[in-house]
C-alpha cells in the first residue's frame, strides 16, 4: 500500500527494544488505569522471549509536583478501580501534574460514560436530547490546558481530550489532536486505537503525521484491515508472527478476523479453532467467530460456541451476540434480538449487536425498528458497509429507489471488491429506469468474482429489454456455460435463458442451436408447453428455409414474450423480499 | 440618669428594648427634655409601635420644630406603609435645608470624621438627618411608584452624605440609572470634599464595582483600587455577577458557592447564585436552596423567587407563576422576579402574558434594557417585526454596547433581508463579545455564530459561511440545526455527497425536522442523479461480439 503510507521496515525486528516498550507500554497504561491499553500490551508482552536490560526499565523519577500529590492520586486510582469515578475526580480536583490530571479527567470522563450507560431508556428510540454538559465541561477545561503552552497537555491529556472531542464529533480536531498525542507518548495503544476508530477513508490516513515507531505497523495493520485493504494487513500481521509473535492471541485473532473479512472462509475457521485452543477462556473476537459459523451455517460449532462463551461469561456483549446469531439461525428471531438488546444495554456503542438486530427487525418486516437500528450502528462507525446494505434493503422495501440506490452505493464504497454489494445497486438502477448504469454495475459485479452468479442473467435480462440482442444472446450463453454443470437450483432463471436462446437462434435461422436451446427448455416445468410448440415451429420453418414474412411475426412475439418476462421479475416484491433471508444478509461481518 | 447613658448600651446592644421604654417612660415622666421624649420614641419605633411613636411626637409637638422628629414620625408612617402621611410630614419640613442647629441627635447617622463638632456629640447630626430625610422621601417615591422622582431623592441623599451606601444601593440594584447616569453619579459626587484622601478612591472603586454589569462584557477581575479588599465578600460577588453577564456560567458558580460557603445567606450573592443555578440546569441544588431560604426568610422576597425558579427550570410553569408572584408582592420593585413571570409565560408560548410581565418590569427597572429587549423578542416571535424593532432600538438606547441587542437588532435586519446591515450588527456584537475573552467564545454565543454564517450564505460566500457553522459547531457540538444549515450550504455549493451525509446527521439527532427532510430528499435524487455507478473510474462496457458462443 505503498500509494496511501510508508509501511515501517517489517523485515529487521528489534525484538528486545519492542519487549522493552510493551513493558513500560503495560506500566504506564495501567498507572493511568486505561486498562484495555494495559492487557494488550501485556498480552503482547507476554507472548515473546526476549532477554531485557533491567536498566531501562527503570522509572523515570517523576518530578516534586508528583510526590505532593502522591496520595491524592493512589486514593483516586482506588475509587477508579472500584467503578467509583466522581469520586476519584473528585479526589484529584486540585490536582495539576501529568499524570494524577490526567486520571482527573479520564475519571470524569468515565463517570459520564457509565452515567449515560446507566440512564440508557430501554427502548432503542432517542427521545430524550443529547445532554453533553460534561463532555462539553471536560472539553472547555482541555482546550484551555491544551493552549497553556506551559503546562500544556502530556501525550496522555491530549489522548483524554481526543476521545472527548471524538465524542462530541468534532472528528477533524480529534484527530489532529490523536495524532498529537501519539507523537508525544507512541506507546499509548489506546491513542492509536482511537485514532484507528476515527480514519474513515485513505486519504485520512494519507494526511496524517505519524511517528515512526514499531507501534505503528500494528495501527496500520489495524486500520487497512478496517479500510478493506485485508491484503496488507495479513502482511504485516504475519511479518509479526515472524517476529517472533506466533504466540500471542491477538495477533492470531487478527489474522482470523482478517481471512473472515477477505471471505477466506477456510482459513477463517482454521484460525479461529487454532485461537481456541490457544486461549480457550477468550472471548474477545468470538462475535465474529458467531458470524462466520452462521453465515458458513454451522450450527453444532455455533451451538458449541455459544455453550462455551455463556459458561466463560455470561454478561458480556460478545456472548449476548454468539447467541443472538445462535438463536437467529434457529429462526427465533424474537429471541435473537432479545440477546441483542442485552448486549447493547451492556455496551450501547457495540455496533455488532446494532446491525445484527437490525437484520433481526427485518425478518420480522418491521422496517422502522430496523432503520432506528441501523442508524446507530452508523452513528457509532460509518464504516460499517453492513448497516450501509440494510438501509439500503430496507428503503428497496420502503420504496424508495434514490434513498435506497445512497446506501447501497455507500456500502459498494466500502466494499469496492464485493459482487454481493455491487448487484444491489445494479437492481437499484433498473428500477429507476436507469439502464445503461445498471448495466454497468452489473458487468462490474461479473468481472469481480459474482459470488451469487446471477449478475450474467441480470446483465442479460436489460440487454435484452434494450434490445441488444447480440449482447443479450452472449449473456445468456455465458450465463449458462457458468451454472451448467454446478448444481444450480434457480431453474426459473436457466428456464428463462434457454427461451430467450431459442427464439434468438430461430430468429437468425441458426436450427440447431435454436432447437438445442428449445430441447432444454422442455425440461424445465415453466416452459414445457410453450417449449413444445417451439421445437414445432422450428421443424416446419427448417422444412420450408424460411419465408420472412413468418419470421418477421415470431420475432415479435418473441419479444413481447420476454418484455412480459422481464416486467414480471421487475415487479415482483416477493423477490425483493425473498432476498431478505439470513444467509444473504448475513454474508462475512 | 439621662438617655445616652443607658440607652445605647441597653439597645443596641442588648435589645432589651421593653427595659427600656419601662425606663424612658419614667425619664420623660421625671425631665420632659427634647432628647428623652426623642428617645423614649425611638425605643417605641424599636418595638414596632409605630403609632404610638407618632402620636407621642405629635402631641409634644415636636414635630414642627425639629427634623430629627419628624424625621422619626415619618420613617413610623413609612413602616405603617401611610405613604402620603408620611410625606405630608416631611413636607413641613422646608426642603432648603436651614443649617440651624438642632440639638438633638440622632442614632441613625454615625459620626462623620469631617463634622465640626459645634456643641459636642449633641450637634453632629443636622446633616445626617437630612440625607437620611432624603433617603426616606426616596424610598416613599419609589413605593408610590414614583421612580424618577424617587431616583432624584436617592442622588440628593448621596451627594449629601457620599458615604450613604443605602442610597447609592438602591439606586443600583433597583436599575434606575442607565450605565452611563450611574456613571454620572459616581463621577459628580463630591468625594474629595467629603473623604480623607486617598479613601475617596477605595470607595469610588468599591461604588464601581457595583455598577451595571448588564451592557457590555468585559473582563471580570477585581480592580486594583481594591486590591487591599480582594478577599472581601461583595467584591469577589462583583466579578461572579460579571462572569454571570459574560456568560462564563461555570465561572460564575465556582465563586457563588464559594461566597455562599462562607455566607449562606448573603443577600447579594443569592440572586446571582439562584440565576447561575438556573443557567446550569442544576434543579437539585436550586430545590435545596430555595428550602432553605424559605425556611429561614419566609418574608423576603428572594426565598419565594429561588422557588419560583426551580418551577420554572422544571418546567411546572403554573406553580412558578404562582410563587414568582408571591415574590412579586412581597417586593414590588424586584426586577428579576417580573422577568421570571414574563419568562414562564414565553415559554408556554402565551406571548401577551408575557409582555404584560416585561412591561412591568421595565417599568421597575428602568435603567436596564433587559425588559424591553424581551419585549422585543416577544414581538418578534409573534411575527411583528416592526415593534420589535422599535423596542430593539429602545433598548439599543439604554445599553449601545449590549452584544445580545446588536445580535437582536441582526436578526431582525436579517428577517427584512438587510443582508449587509445584519451582517454589521452580528460583527459588532461579536467584537464586543470578544473584547473579553482571548479564549474561547461561551456557548451561549453559538447563535450568533450561526447567524454570521446564515448571512455569509444568503449572501453567497459559501465557503464563509461553513467556516462560520463549524466554529459554531465546535462551541455546541452535536446540535441538529448547525448540521442542517451546514448541509444547505453544502447543498447551494453543489456538493451532494456531502449534504447528504449532513442532513443525515441532522435527522439523526432531531428526528421531526420537515426542512431537513425535504432537502434530503432532494439533495439525494440530485445526488443520485450525478452520481457515478460503482467506483469514480468509469468503466466502459467491453463485450465479445458477434462470435457465436453457444456450444
Amino acid at each position: 500500500m505503498a500509494d496511501v503510507v510508508d509501511l515501517p521496515d517489517l523485515t529487521s525486528f528489534d525484538i528486545k527494544k519492542i519487549k522493552t516498550d510493551l513493558i513500560i507500554s503495560q506500566r504506564e497504561s495501567y498507572e493511568r488505569r486505561l486498562v484495555n491499553a494495559a492487557k494488550w500490551a501485556a498480552e503482547l508482552s507476554q507472548a515473546v522471549v526476549a532477554t531485557i536490560d533491567k536498566k531501562e526499565l527503570q522509572q523515570t523519577e517523576d518530578d516534586e509536583e508528583f510526590w505532593e500529590e502522591y496520595d491524592a492520586y493512589m486514593l483516586a486510582k482506588s475509587y477508579f478501580d472500584l467503578k467509583e469515578f466522581d469520586r476519584a475526580h473528585h479526589t484529584l480536583r486540585h490536582c495539576n501534574s501529568p499524570k494524577p490530571y490526567f486520571l482527573r479527567m479520564y475519571s470524569l470522563y468515565m463517570a459520564d460514560q457509565k452515567k449515560k450507560a446507566d440512564n440508557l431508556p430501554d427502548s432503542n428510540d432517542r427521545s430524550e436530547p443529547l445532554k453533553n454538559e460534561i463532555l462539553k465541561t471536560l472539553q472547555t477545561d482541555l482546550a484551555a490546558k491544551c493552549s497553556n503552552n506551559k503546562a500544556g497537555l502530556d501525550g496522555y491529556g491530549l489522548y483524554v481530550y481526543g476521545v472527548v472531542l471524538a465524542k462530541l464529533d468534532l472528528k477533524q480536531m480529534a484527530i489532529q489532536i490523536l495524532v498529537e498525542a501519539v507523537n508525544k507518548a507512541p506507546l499509548n495503544w489506546a491513542a492509536w486505537t482511537e485514532l484507528a476508530k476515527l480514519v474513515t477513508d485513505k486519504e485520512i490516513l494519507r494526511s496524517l503525521q505519524l511517528p515512526n515507531h514499531w507501534i505503528k505497523s500494528l495501527f496500520l495493520a489495524k486500520v487497512f484491515s478496517e479500510l478493506q485493504l485485508q491484503e496488507e494487513a495479513i502482511n504485516i500481521y504475519r511479518a509479526f508472527m515472524r517476529g517472533g509473535f506466533c504466540d500471542s492471541s491477538y495477533i492470531v485473532a487478527q489474522i482470523a478476523v482478517t481471512y473472515n473479512d477477505m471471505k477466506d472462509f477456510v482459513m477463517a475457521v482454521a484460525t479461529f479453532q487454532h485461537l481456541q485452543v490457544m486461549d480457550p477462556y477468550r472471548i474477545e473476537n468470538m462475535d465474529t467467530f458467531s458470524n462466520l459459523l452462521f453465515v458458513q451455517e454451522k450450527r453444532e460449532e455455533l451451538a458449541h460456541l455459544a455453550h462455551k462463551c455463556c459458561t466463560v461469561n455470561k454478561y458480556c456483549v460478545e456472548t449476548c451476540c454468539v447467541i443472538g446469531n445462535y438463536y437467529s439461525l434457529r429462526s427465533q428471531h424474537e429471541k435473537a434480538i432479545l440477546y441483542f438488546q442485552r448486549a447493547l444495554k451492556l455496551n450501547a456503542n457495540y455496533i455488532s449487536a446494532w446491525t445484527l438486530m437490525g437484520h433481526e427487525y427485518m425478518e420480522l418486516k418491521n422496517t422502522s425498528a430496523a432503520i432506528q437500528a441501523y442508524r446507530r450502528a452508523l452513528e457509532v462507525d460509518e464504516r460499517d458497509y453492513r448497516a450501509w446494505y440494510g438501509l439500503g434493503q430496507t428503503y428497496e422495501i420502503l420504496k424508495m429507489p434514490s434513498y435506497s440506490l445512497y446506501y447501497y452505493r455507500r456500502a459498494q464504497a466500502l466494499r469496492p471488491n464485493d459482487s454481493r454489494m455491487v448487484i444491489p445497486l445494479g437492481e437499484c438502477y433498473q428500477k429507476m429506469d436507469r439502464l445503461q448504469e445498471a448495466k454497468k454495475c452489473f458487468w462490474k459485479a461479473h468481472c469481480i468474482g459474482d459470488v451469487e452468479e446471477i449478475a450474467l442473467f441480470k446483465l442479460a435480462n436489460l440487454f435484452a429489454i434494450l434490445e441488444e440482442k447480440d449482447q443479450a444472446c452472449q449473456a445468456y450463453t455465458e450465463y449458462i456455460n457458468q451454472t451448467d454443470g454446478v448444481n444450480s437450483h434457480n431453474y426459473e432463471d436457466l428456464s428463462r435463458s434457454y427461451w430467450y436462446l431459442a427464439n434468438y437462434h430461430l430468429e437468425h435461422k441458426n436450427w440447431d442451436e435454436a432447437y438445442a436451446a428449445a430441447q432444454k427448455c422442455t425440461e424445465f416445468a415453466e416452459t414445457r408447453e410453450q417449449a413444445k410448440g417451439l421445437l414445432r415451429t422450428i421443424q416446419t420453418r427448417r422444412g420450408q428455409e424460411g419465408p420472412c414474412a413468418m419470421t418477421s411475426m415470431q420475432l415479435d412475439t418473441s419479444i413481447d414474450g420476454i418484455a412480459q418476462t422481464d416486467q414480471s421479475n421487475q415487479g415482483s416484491p416477493p423477490r425483493a423480499f425473498e432476498r431478505v433471508t439470513p444467509v444473504n444478509l448475513k454474508f462475512t461481518p | 440618669m439621662s438617655g445616652e447613658t443607658w440607652l445605647p448600651m441597653s439597645v443596641p446592644d442588648k435589645h432589651h428594648y421593653e427595659t427600656a421604654i419601662f425606663w424612658a417612660d419614667k425619664l420623660v415622666a421625671v425631665s420632659d427634655a427634647v432628647e428623652d421624649v426623642f428617645w423614649y420614641a425611638q425605643t417605641m419605633y424599636y418595638t414596632g409601635q409605630y403609632h404610638r411613636a407618632i402620636h407621642l411626637l405629635t402631641s409634644r409637638k415636636l414635630i414642627k420644630a425639629y427634623p430629627a422628629c419628624r424625621y422619626l414620625a415619618a420613617k413610623c408612617h413609612y413602616e405603617c406603609k401611610e405613604w402620603q402621611e408620611a410625606l405630608n410630614v416631611l413636607d413641613m419640613l422646608d426642603m432648603s435645608f436651614t443649617r440651624a442647629s438642632s440639638t438633638l441627635n440622632t442614632s441613625l447617622g454615625q459620626n462623620l470624621p469631617t463634622q465640626d463638632d459645634k456643641e459636642g456629640g449633641d450637634a453632629a447630626l443636622l446633616r445626617n438627618c437630612d440625607n437620611s430625610i432624603c433617603l426616606l422621601r426616596g424610598r416613599i417615591y419609589e413605593a408610590m411608584d414614583n421612580r424618577s422622582l424617587a431616583a432624584d431623592c436617592y442622588r440628593e441623599a448621596l451627594r449629601l452624605d457620599v458615604y450613604c451606601f443605602e442610597a447609592f444601593d438602591l439606586l443600583v440594584s433597583h436599575h434606575m440609572l442607565t450605565a452611563t447616569e450611574e456613571q454620572d453619579v459616581i463621577d459628580s459626587l463630591p468625594f474629595d470634599s467629603q473623604c480623607p484622601p486617598g479613601e475617596a478612591e477605595v470607595i469610588k472603586g468599591l461604588y464601581q464595582s457595583r455598577t451595571k454589569k448588564y451592557n457590555c462584557p468585559q473582563e471580570a477581575v477585581i480592580p486594583e483600587v481594591l486590591a487591599p479588599l480582594a478577599d472581601n465578600l461583595d467584591v469577589i460577588v462583583s466579578t461572579a455577577e460579571q462572569h454571570l453577564y459574560n456568560c462564563n456560567f461555570r465561572a460564575a458558580h465556582k465563586i457563588t458557592t464559594k461566597v455562599l460557603n462562607q455566607d449562606p445567606y448573603n443577600s447579594q450573592c443569592l440572586p446571582i447564585h439562584i440565576a447561575v443555578l438556573v443557567e446550569l440546569k442544576q434543579s437539585n441544588d436550586l430545590f435545596y436552596l430555595s428550602h432553605k431560604l424559605v425556611d429561614s426568610y419566609p418574608d423576603k422576597c428572594i426565598s419565594w423567587f429561588a422557588v419560583g425558579c426551580y418551577y420554572m427550570l422544571t418546567e411546572n410553569y403554573p406553580f412558578a407563576r404562582w410563587y414568582l408572584s408571591k415574590a412579586t408582592t412581597l417586593e414590588r420593585a424586584h426586577g428579576p422576579s417580573w422577568l421570571a413571570y414574563g419568562h414562564t409565560f414565553g415559554m408556554n408560548n402565551d406571548h401577551d402574558q408575557a409582555m404584560a410581565a416585561y412591561f412591568t418590569a421595565s417599568q421597575i427597572m428602568r435603567g436596564c434594557h433587559l425588559p424591553v429587549l424581551y419585549i422585543g423578542l416577544e414581538y418578534g416571535l409573534t411575527n411583528n417585526a416592526k415593534l420589535a424593532e422599535r423596542f430593539f432600538s429602545e433598548a439599543r438606547g439604554i445599553a449601545p454596547t449590549d452584544p445580545f441587542v446588536l445580535h437582536e437588532m441582526g436578526v431582525i435586519h436579517f428577517g427584512n433581508g438587510n443582508l449587509p446591515e445584519a451582517e454589521r450588527l452580528f460583527r459588532k456584537a461579536l467584537s464586543h463579545v470578544q473584547a473579553c475573552t482571548n479564549e474561547m467564545l461561551e456557548e451561549r454565543w453559538e447563535p450568533l455564530i450561526n447567524n454570521l454564517g446564515h448571512v455569509a450564505r444568503k449572501q453567497r460566500r459559501y465557503q464563509e459561511a461553513l467556516d462560520y457553522h463549524r466554529q459554531a459547531l465546535l462551541l455546541c457540538p452535536q446540535s441538529a440545526s448547525t448540521y442542517s444549515a451546514i448541509a444547505f450550504v453544502y447543498a447551494l455549493m453543489g456538493n451532494h455527497a456531502d449534504a447528504v451525509n449532513y442532513f443525515h446527521k441532522a435527522l439523526g439527532l432531531r428526528k421531526d425536522d420537515t426542512f431537513s427532510t425535504t432537502m434530503l430528499t432532494s439533495s439525494m435524487e440530485a445526488l443520485m442523479a450525478e452520481i457515478s455507478p460503482c467506483d469514480g473510474n468509469i468503466e466502459i462496457q467491453m463485450y465479445y461480439h458477434t462470435e457465436d458462443l453457444i456450444n
